[in-house]
């Protein structure tokens, strides 16, 4: 009797429930590159009420869709043609931070992929839909998705408008009244990705710590875990939690890259490659073939530095992960082979829909310049360095900038070398690292090696140490300490980005958590304004006003 | 090249078959949609589920299967699965008379400690429970029953019919088994084929007292 009353109450909560999804109120996005059919599956959609259902028949084209209007459902094939899979495009939307939060994104793959798609461990959509679905499947699967994006709504729309703050005010109100401990790890999913948005490692240690308790070995709490220890600067153990979710799921592509930076920080280029490169293996795209063509040219294994610059190009080409940087790789690569003539050929030939203004311009006529250089064509790669200096003109960009130094120092202008080189340190920003590296390398490579202290440091490196000091401290809610090395940095550049930005962050969080005392108010708000200043309408900026202004009213 | 040709021959025909299949579910939503409408569409949906299996087997030889283990709701993908099962919609037809199939939720146990979540890849295990059904549903008399039954780490799925019982088709059966040929011999390779993905499963056919009972082990990957 009881069980009998039990099965009434599940049909009639099924019945309630589903009367929250109401079709004809959702739009949706069909995106398939065979016309029949998506015309099939929007009938479908079509059928279940929906009246609002766009199609488009590939990724480009989706992605203005995707821009200009925020679909309640995108169903999405995984054979979008024969370069670029729903994979790849998922894996752009999410890196680009294009697809709203509120979209429930569903994948619809035949069996013969599938394997693929339990590799994309990282990347995963709402749902997979095996192919066909009949229409009552696809009704059930929809309604359940829609159910759960109606419960989490309120953290959705707050993560949408990139109010960070509000969402994770919105998922501790969830977690009060959730149903069930799947809707629970749902909130506490979102309320952690708030945190890592608002740089708030503390905090979001806690929310992982409480997933734990909810469901133990989850793969996506152990990441995060991972992913936070590496962030706090704790490299053993995020190694340790990185190679426990490896040694479980062989194919956990973001283990792997999270192990190949835990290697680079401790200087272990040839590990971090390998790391790199597997992952690449497991999953292809155009952006994990670009990290290990990276990794191998700053190794000086040009073989594979070539051969997978040419898998990322092959793999992007016509598509929107298309990078015209990737025939400047190629080609510097086949420069330093020895190889120019190819060099002149990938750049003159192949990259030549790339056109040769702007910062693309300049990169390209650095690199031809050195292959022409090399051929013994000294008069044309004088006037091909000339024509870049003055495209360069006054603007900054390391990247440019580093190609072009390059070139001098090999055509033999060392005083402009050493100029645009350490020019490029010192506005590399958030790619430091990565410059540094490669200027460090052009240096060697053209016989400057003495010279890679001087152009590397001037000041930027304490600079970087103190910021890199500060974020632990702050990390650590040690913010006396972390501002004395803020303050120290700013003294070295007082309009130094990073470093106001950290020193905005550390006071936000400081009040957070200490309460409003008036000279951290004070403080707080000249940061703010300086950066204000400095890059206006800035999203990072916007959202600490925001938080700012949260912390004030509240 | 045979095998570039022939994959591609499949892929044309899968997507032909998931067309037409579309186009008469579309068409069977008419009211006044003749006998043969039905039962075109039925035939449609015999034949793509037995290229799925064959496909979904000779992947798992190739390469093996990978599944995606996702947290699944126990009692809610039972009813899901019965109330989307094409087998379960077109059985009526089937046989001069109306066979039910029925989500038996007095039987279904979920365990206390996994809250009545398991850990499997629901397309996967939907793919082999369907064709469990179809099987089900011809040798039914009148009813069929599905249900759960969880215990520790190990997800069980049960699909009893009310035919003659194995009893009677126990050496048949068998033979079938064997042979991936028949439609039912294929069906259950695909059913074993899915739960060894998932670790160390069993799939199970036996007589019991009025019927045929299939069972399906999962163990659940942690």
């Amino acid at each position: 009797m009881a069980n009998a009353t039990l099965q009434c109450t599940t049909f009639f909560g099924k019945l309630i429930e589903n009367e929250y999804v109401h079709f004809n109120k959702l739009s949706a996005l069909v995106i398939d590159d065979i016309s029949a059919m998506r015309h099939a599956v929007r009938s479908q959609l079509q059928s279940l009420g929906m009246n609002k259902v766009s199609v488009a028949s590939n990724a480009k084209d989706a992605l203005e869709l995707i821009k200009s209007t925020a679909f309640d459902v995108i169903m999405c094939d995984y054979n979008l043609n024969s370069t670029s899979s729903g994979q790849h495009f998922l894996e752009y939307l999410r890196n680009e931070n294009i697809l709203n939060a509120t979209s429930v994104f569903v994948m619809l793959t035949a069996e013969a992929e599938y394997s693929f798609v339990a590799n994309a461990v990282e990347y995963i959509p709402d749902d997979y839909l095996l192919k066909p679905c009949s229409e009552s499947k696809l009704r059930s699967r929809l309604e359940r998705l829609i159910d759960r994006r109606a419960f989490l709504m309120p953290v959705l729309k707050a993560l949408d408008a990139r109010h960070y703050d509000v969402a994770v005010a919105e998922c501790n109100k969830l977690l009060d009244i959730a149903p069930d401990d799947r809707r629970r790890m749902d909130v506490l999913r979102r309320k952690s990705d708030a945190q890592l948005a608002l740089g708030d490692h503390s905090s979001v240690l806690e929310t992982y710590a409480h997933a734990a308790t909810v469901r133990g070995d989850v793969p996506w709490v152990m990441m995060g875990l991972a992913r936070t220890h590496y962030a706090l600067g704790e490299f053993t153990q995020a190694a340790e939690m990185a190679n426990e979710l490896v040694g479980k799921n062989k194919s956990y592509v973001a283990a792997y890259e999270l192990l190949a930076r835990i290697r680079l920080e401790a200087n272990d280029d040839e590990g971090a490659f390998e790391l790199l490169n597997r992952s690449s293996v497991i999953l292809p795209s155009a952006k994990r073939f670009r990290s290990v063509a990276q990794a191998a040219f700053l190794l000086g294994k040009l073989e594979e530095a070539k051969s997978n610059t040419e898998a990322a190009i092959q793999l992007s080409n016509g598509s929107m992960v298309e990078k015209p940087d990737d025939y400047l790789s190629l080609a510097q690569t086949q420069v330093d082979m020895g190889d120019h003539m190819t060099a002149i050929e990938t750049l003159e030939k192949s990259a030549r829909k790339h056109g040769d203004v702007g910062l693309f311009g300049v990169a390209k006529g650095a690199i031809l310049a050195q292959a022409y250089f090399d051929s013994g064509d000294h008069g044309k790669a004088r006037k091909l360095m000339e024509r870049s200096v003055s495209l360069l003109a006054n603007r900054t960009d390391s990247v440019a900038m580093t190609a072009l130094g390059k070139a001098a120092l090999k055509t033999g202008d060392v005083v402009l070398g050493m100029k645009l080189l350490t020019q490029a340190v010192q506005t590399s920003g958030q790619d430091e690292r990565i410059i540094a590296r490669h200027v460090k390398k052009s240096m060697i490579d053209t016989g400057h090696a003495d010279k890679v202290e001087d152009v590397i440091d001037g000041g930027r490196k304490r600079i970087l140490q103190l910021v890199d000091d500060a974020t632990k401290l702050m990390r650590t809610a040690h913010f006396t300490e972390a501002n004395q090395k803020v303050n120290e940095a700013l003294g070295i550049h007082e309009e130094n980005l990073e470093v106001l930005m950290t020193a905005a962050q550390l006071h936000l969080l400081w009040l957070k958590h200490e309460g409003m005392e008036a000279r951290v108010v004070q403080r707080a708000k000249t940061y703010l304004s300086t950066l204000d200043k400095l890059v206006p309408n800035n999203q990072k900026v916007m959202n600490f006003y925001r938080f700012f202004n949260d912390i004030v009213s509240s | 090249m045979q095998k570039i040709l022939s994959a591609l021959v499949i892929h044309d025909i899968k997507n032909a078959l998931a067309l037409l299949e579309i186009d008469l579910e579309q068409l069977n939503h008419h009211k006044d949609v003749p006998p043969e409408g039905r039962r075109a569409y039925r035939r449609c949906i015999e034949l793509k589920n037995r290229l799925i299996s064959f496909l979904t087997l000779y992947k798992y030889d190739q390469s093996g299967l990978q599944p995606l283990v996702v947290e699944v709701e126990l009692a809610e993908f039972v009813e899901d699965l019965v109330r989307n099962s094409q087998s379960a919609m077109m059985a009526e037809s089937h046989h001069g008379h109306q066979i039910v199939v029925h989500a038996d939720n007095e039987r279904m146990k979920p365990d206390s400690a996994a809250g009545g979540f398991g850990m499997f890849d629901e397309n996967l295990v939907e793919l082999a429970l369907e064709s469990a059904l179809n099987n089900a549903v011809r040798y039914a008399h009148c009813r069929v029953d599905v249900w759960f039954e969880q215990e520790a780490d190990e997800v069980v799925f049960r699909v009893l019919d009310d035919g003659a019982g194995v009893g009677v088709v126990d050496e048949l059966m068998q033979r079938k088994i064997a042979e991936k040929s028949s439609s039912t011999g294929l069906g259950l390779a695909l059913c074993k084929a899915v739960s060894e993905a998932h670790g160390c499963g069993t799939v199970q056919l036996e007589s019991v007292t009025g019927g045929t009972l299939f069972t399906m082990r999962l163990r659940s990957v942690a």
